[in-house]
């Protein structure tokens, strides 16, 4: 009875670390993604928003002093 | 013999009189230090004791065998100066469009990137970098509130990415500095990101690069952020 009692225990713990190990790498991952966040279709408005105020002249490269 | 200091392996300096000083060759960072108003108005070299070739400089037309042992030689501060090491000028083609928008929030990550903004800028000279105005970044976040908070963001664009399929598909990646929220979290993506452009500036296939790079996707990823190959600070 302690046997088993003893070897369901290992299974529950090590399923556990097993869980925290997956929680742990999956946050910081999602924590990678949100901080360098790729750009595709979904941010096609804004990066055509900012090509389009490059292109009309309204922003220029920055040179010391200058902000558009 | 003279004493050697303690700690450096270096031998002493030979001393050529009182007030003799070291004129090496400086830094650009310790040249610019260097102000117009400052004191001292002469520079003055030490010809070395030991049997090193004296280096001819500035208006001294002497030959150096000319020159006796330990003398001090005096050069006017006005000497002609050398030619600045750090150009200004772009190097090469523009791979990438970095965008700065940043709305205002009072917030670390805007600290640091106030106080980096200059090395980043030498650092990408051969991109063009467009800082939005704070007027002009609150407009734009307003009309795409989800990114509210995240500012300053770093807006980079794949040049190459674009003008082959505009942007329909993958065409560059965001930073999005804001989310952190301690001064070495900030510094330390904002290394990190400006280490990733520069070395990936010739990538064919940045997007996966920034996958396995940058986001640490995939198996290996993870044994990465298993193995703290990701700083901690930044999410590995």
């Amino acid at each position: 009875m302690l046997d088993r009692f003893g070897e369901v225990l290992s299974v529950v713990l090590g399923a556990l670390a097993l869980a925290y190990l997956a929680y742990e790498i999956d946050r910081r991952k999602r924590k990678l993604r949100e901080l360098f966040h790729v750009l595709g279709s979904e941010e096609a408005d804004i990066s055509a928003e900012l090509i389009g105020l490059v292109e009309s002249g309204e922003l220029q490269p920055y040179t010391r002093g200058a902000r558009a | 013999m003279p004493k050697s200091r303690p700690g450096s392996g270096l031998p002493p300096r030979p001393r050529a009189g009182e007030g003799a000083r070291y004129n090496g060759a400086g830094s650009p960072m310790t040249e610019d230090l260097a102000k117009p108003g400052d004191t001292r108005n002469k520079m003055m070299a030490a010809v070395p004791i030991a049997a090193e070739k004296p280096a001819a400089r500035g208006s001294v037309s002497q030959k150096p065998s000319a020159i006796p042992e330990g003398t001090v030689i005096e050069f006017s501060a006005h000497a002609p100066k050398a030619p600045k090491p750090w150009k200004d000028k772009p190097s090469g083609s523009p791979r990438f469009r970095i965008f700065i928008i940043d709305s205002g929030w009072n917030s670390v990550a805007r600290r640091v990137l106030r106080h980096n903004f200059a090395l980043i800028r030498r650092l990408h000279k051969e991109d063009p970098i467009y800082l939005l105005s704070r007027k002009k970044s609150v407009e734009l976040i307003h009309r795409h509130r989800w990114l509210i908070g995240r500012d300053p963001i770093f807006a980079v664009h794949d040049l190459r990415a674009i003008g082959e399929h505009g942007t329909s598909g993958f065409h560059g990646l965001h930073l999005h500095l804001g989310i952190l929220r301690t001064p070495r979290q900030a510094l330390t993506a904002l290394q990190a990101f400006a280490r990733f452009l520069r070395e990936h500036r010739q990538s064919a296939n940045l997007e996966a690069d920034i996958r396995t790079g940058l986001r640490r996707e995939g198996i290996l990823g993870a044994v990465e952020i298993l193995l703290h190959k990701v700083p901690r600070v930044i999410g590995g």
